[in-house]
């Protein structure tokens, strides 16, 4: 498959008053054309300064670029100078965000931001590019788009204006699309919306996707690959099959199984992960998932395992995948 | 897998981690003010306007004692003598040695802002506490008056009260500048405070507290207080200055401290005469402490803010 | 049939937000909680699950309505006998960032309730009593004399299930106590919960928007539309055979963490969002996005019905559809 992403190495950390903060520390993966890639993990994991890192939009200081490259269509974007970073922004890569008003003006009517993109990217004269706002809307189904171009972001709801960004994020026919969190504020009913909508634009625009979120129910429902990350490494990636019907690795066995399902026996025992991932203050020096790993043997303690294929597509970072592994009970994987 | 490891298959066998507590906290415990105080510290800025208000105020107190000279004394044959060894900062048209002076002044100045800024405080807390708890109704006409209040110029009330209260010998005593300027300088703390405490009434805690059956003085006390009490000390700290300012421009503008005390304000309009005559020292000389003095103690108050700022935390 | 702990009766909290407008947040809702069990209560953000949970412990003053405990109808108590029922009713809340005092020690905090009763007379036994109930929680003595913010997520939840614990009440309101967690530690959080139902008799209410969670933990759930209540049954009954046509879009939203399932389901799409709960108007109030809605549904507000023993739901067409 055509790759339109590839990240390699990324290590991303982050200067603070106490030391340097490891929030991404050496991952890889790619994007092919058209493909939805998860990235899941909790909160604190690096999902999305993987994200930000891919738009350049960390702060710096206090973060920086500590080793890796990302290729977008084979080129570096880390050695690309902010004009260069601006205008594949704004034409080739999209982002959508949790919080819809972080990319909307409050203080401009819905109607008049999307044509003012519009304007910008297609040369449209104003006229035009209103009819292209109201076909836009109608595309991201806001109902009576006529009548709702002219009014502000106040007036939309959580999820008409999760549509408007939407709409702003599709402006420029994007290659890309990272959707960080793009339904964990909205309502189920509501989620579904949305997702049912980003499917049929990414069919329609023949766009790829990378979609954070912490919500495997969202990951099945959508996503063709899946990359979970934990304490700012990836632990395990593959097809989103592989990773629910294989897992390999135990912090995703964990988080799978931790996580209550409607076609669950209700007396079935919610599996806990006891404890909080690590302090990435002080980065472990093994396995990050160590202290609350029921598997974890002596190796991992201060040993980094490497990553370990299944198949052509699937990996996981864990020492039960050594031969030497085998031999001992507790190791079935 | 690395390669340059030497595994050993003991190093495959389960791992003990009995001693492994999962909510061990590493990182050490820091009491909430230590913590201000850590991060205040290090705010260089900030902690020169610390040393430099602790240095004014013990000079205000010894510095009056050093040149063995009294601020009253007059010495007619030293008539405008410019700084030398024998007078530090020189010495006034009525030959009075400035060091003492100025010092003398500082005193006062400083005692007006923080007695000004005390009594603001007292007025702000209570008055914008009662509207914060109070019903709608009895809040919005607090409010109300409160702005009514604040729209007074505190100059026209100075000049009204120093006409009504006036000493023999013009000028005002302290305790009509400081009447004149709590009259209306509480009401920005009033405002402070009834915001904070109306936030603090909605937040979660409160209603925590509710739930568990406490009484409406209870939740004052114990969270809404408590947790006002940072940017109140913010406020005390930028209304010092602010009064002290006043103050200065009141006497610099002859409504200020009647003679023979001083304050740096008085002392400066004493000495604009001079800046005509060659001796600009006389006016100099308490400019800078005025300034000294709002550079200190404004700088405190914005190192005090950004170290009681939740956000800046860690 | 087993006496309800708490019998709820057309409890309705209604909100004054303006001119003529009148937010009714929760309008006219009845249910019985019964001793041991966990009642859940769903739906989506502003359908007012959270202020009915508010008021039937009387934070919010009812608009109307009756609350039952004990054979009194706890909105006529004064104040001295409210005390007595705020002992026995708590309340975990969703944030537990914001619901912990970041002012005060861990210590103080969970002594807060014991300090507000007077329970001990000294301080070594109520501290005592702190450590007992931390341990009870999986914290232990150490943390007693640490800050919130020192604290993670799932361990400041524990303290305030600790604070909670700590008058041995019988029931407790639990407002989207898990939402604010991340995904490995919402187990946690349930886990504790069952385990000191199990070990403390209690009862719980259970509010969330995340069904699936909802389903593990409760034993009957409703769900709330709008201020309404839409249908009530025990928990495997309402997820197996849902009645109204709001819960069965509603499960079919929820996306299931297994492709395979996803890929084949079936599903309903809601159209549009939840409308505004300011002056709304007399009928069903989930005709607008109904698609059985007949002209009925828009001017008669149908009854909340026993359908089946202990399913009740609200809908003209139950039968039909």
């Amino acid at each position: 498959m055509e790759k339109i992403l590839e990240v390699k190495d990324l290590a991303v950390s982050f200067k603070t008053f106490f030391g340097e903060v490891e929030a991404v520390r050496g991952i890889s993966f790619e994007v092919g054309k058209k493909e939805t890639v998860a990235i899941v993990g909790e909160s604190g994991c690096g999902k999305s300064v993987t994200a930000n890192s891919i738009m350049q939009l960390l702060p710096m200081p206090p973060a920086f670029f500590k080793n890796g490259e990302i290729l977008f269509n084979g080129e570096n974007l880390l050695s690309k100078s902010e004009k260069e970073m601006q205008n594949i922004r704004g034409n080739h890569i999209a982002m959508i965000f949790q919080d819809p008003m972080t990319s909307l003006n409050p203080t401009m009517k819905v109607g008049k931001q999307i044509v003012e993109g519009l304007i910008k990217h297609h040369g449209l004269k104003h006229h035009d590019a209103k009819k292209k706002a109201i076909e836009m809307l109608d595309l991201v189904a806001v109902p009576q788009p006529e009548k709702r171009i002219e009014q502000y972001p106040h007036e939309f709801s959580g999820g008409m204006r999760q549509r408007v960004m939407i709409a702003l994020a599709m402006i420029s026919d994007p290659q890309l699309l990272i959707a960080d969190e793009p339904t964990t504020a909205l309502d189920v009913t509501v989620q579904a919306q949305i997702l049912d909508l980003m499917k049929s634009l990414q069919e329609r625009l023949d766009m790829s996707i990378i979609l954070i979120t912490h919500d495997l129910g969202v990951v099945a429902d959508t996503s063709d690959k899946v990359v979970v990350m934990y304490a700012g490494q990836i632990v395990e990636q593959g097809l989103t099959d592989e990773i629910f019907k294989e897992t390999a690795h135990p912090y995703t066995q964990k988080l799978l199984a931790s996580v209550p399902r409607l076609d669950m026996n209700r007396d079935e025992a919610l599996l806990s992960i006891e404890g909080t991932p690590p302090d990435l203050y002080i980065p472990p020096k093994g396995c990050a998932f160590y202290d609350r790993c029921d598997k974890a043997m002596k190796i991992c303690k201060d040993n980094m395992p490497g990553f370990t294929e299944h198949s052509a597509t699937h990996a996981s970072r864990c020492w039960l995948n050594h031969p030497m592994a085998k031999t001992n009970e507790g190791s079935g994987i | 897998m690395k390669a340059d490891l030497d595994f050993r298959p003991e190093m495959f066998e389960v791992a003990d981690k009995t001693d492994l507590n999962v909510d061990k906290i590493r990182r050490p415990s820091i009491k909430f003010w230590p913590d201000v105080w850590r991060r205040l510290k290090m705010n260089k800025l900030a902690m020169l306007g610390l040393t430099l208000i602790i240095a004014m105020i013990v000079m205000a107190f010894i510095g009056v004692k050093l040149s063995g000279y009294t601020y009253f004394e007059q010495n007619l044959k030293l008539r405008n003598t410019h700084p030398n060894m024998e007078f530090w900062f020189g010495t006034d048209e009525l030959g009075r040695d400035m060091f003492t002076r100025v010092w003398y002044g500082a005193r006062y100045s400083l005692a007006i802002g923080v007695i000004a800024a005390f009594i603001d405080f007292v007025i702000g807390i209570t008055y914008g506490g009662i509207a914060g708890i109070s019903s709608r109704r009895v809040d919005a006409i607090m409010m109300r008056v409160a702005e009514v209040i604040y729209s007074i110029p505190y100059l026209l009330i100075v000049i009204l009260l120093s006409v009504v209260l006036t000493q023999e010998g013009g000028g005002s005593s302290m305790f009509v500048l400081i009447l004149a300027m709590s009259l209306t300088g509480w009401v920005p703390m009033a405002i402070l405070v009834r915001g904070q405490v109306l936030q603090l009434k909605e937040s979660e805690y409160s209603l925590a507290s509710e739930s568990l059956g406490a009484t409406k003085s209870w939740i004052l006390k114990k969270h809404i207080f408590p947790n006002t009490l940072g940017p109140i000390l913010v406020n005390v700290t930028l209304t010092i200055p602010r009064a002290i300012f006043a103050e200065a421009t009141l006497g610099f503008l002859g409504l200020g401290l009647q003679a023979p005390m001083s304050s740096l304000g008085t002392l400066a309009n004493d000495g604009l005469a001079g800046l005509a005559v060659g001796n600009a020292y006389q006016i100099i000389i308490p400019a800078i402490f005025i300034s000294l003095i709002m550079f200190s103690f404004n700088v405190l108050g914005d190192g005090l803010r950004d170290a009681l700022d939740p956000r800046l935390r860690k | 049939m087993q006496e309800p702990l708490i019998s709820v009766k057309n409890l309705k909290k209604h909100f004054d937000v303006g001119k003529d407008a009148v937010l009714k947040a929760v309008d006219g809702i009845s249910f019985d909680i019964y001793p041991g069990e966990t009642f859940g209560l769903v739906g989506e953000s502003g359908c007012g699950k959270s202020t009915a949970g508010r008021t039937l412990i009387r934070l919010y003053d009812p608009t109307d309505g009756e609350v039952i405990f004990n054979g009194k109808n706890i909105f006529t108590l004064s104040r001295n006998q409210m005390s007595e029922v705020r002992r026995n009713f708590q309340m975990i809340f969703q944030d537990p960032y914001a619901s912990l005092n970041p002012r005060m020690t861990v210590l103080d905090i969970i002594s807060e309730p014991l300090e507000i009763h007077q329970i001990y007379k000294s301080k070594k036994e109520m501290k005592a009593r702190v450590i007992e109930l931390l341990e009870l929680v999986g914290l232990n003595d150490e943390h007693a004399m640490r800050f919130p913010h020192e604290f993670s997520g799932g361990q400041r939840q524990r303290i305030g299930i600790a604070r909670a614990l700590a008058l041995n009440p019988k029931f407790i309101v639990c407002d989207e106590p898990i939402s604010a967690l991340d995904v490995s530690i919402q187990a946690q959080v349930v886990n504790l919960l069952k385990d000191l139902q199990e070990k403390l008799g209690l009862t719980y209410m259970f509010i969330a928007h995340d069904l699936s969670m909802v389903r593990y933990i409760s034993d009957r759930v409703g769900v709330m539309y709008l201020g309404h209540m839409m249908e009530l049954a025990e928990s495997e009954e309402l997820y197996d055979n849902p009645l109204h046509p709001y819960t069965k879009a509603l499960l079919s939203a929820i996306p299931i963490p297994n492709p395979d399932i996803q890929r084949s389901r079936q599903r309903i799409i809601l159209e549009g969002d939840v409308p505004s709960p300011i002056n709304p108007k007399e009928g069903c109030r989930f005709v607008d996005r109904c698609s059985y809605a007949i002209d009925k549904c828009r001017n008669v507000t149908p009854e909340f019905e026993e359908v089946r023993p202990g399913h009740f739901a609200a809908c003209h067409r139950i039968g039909e559809i």
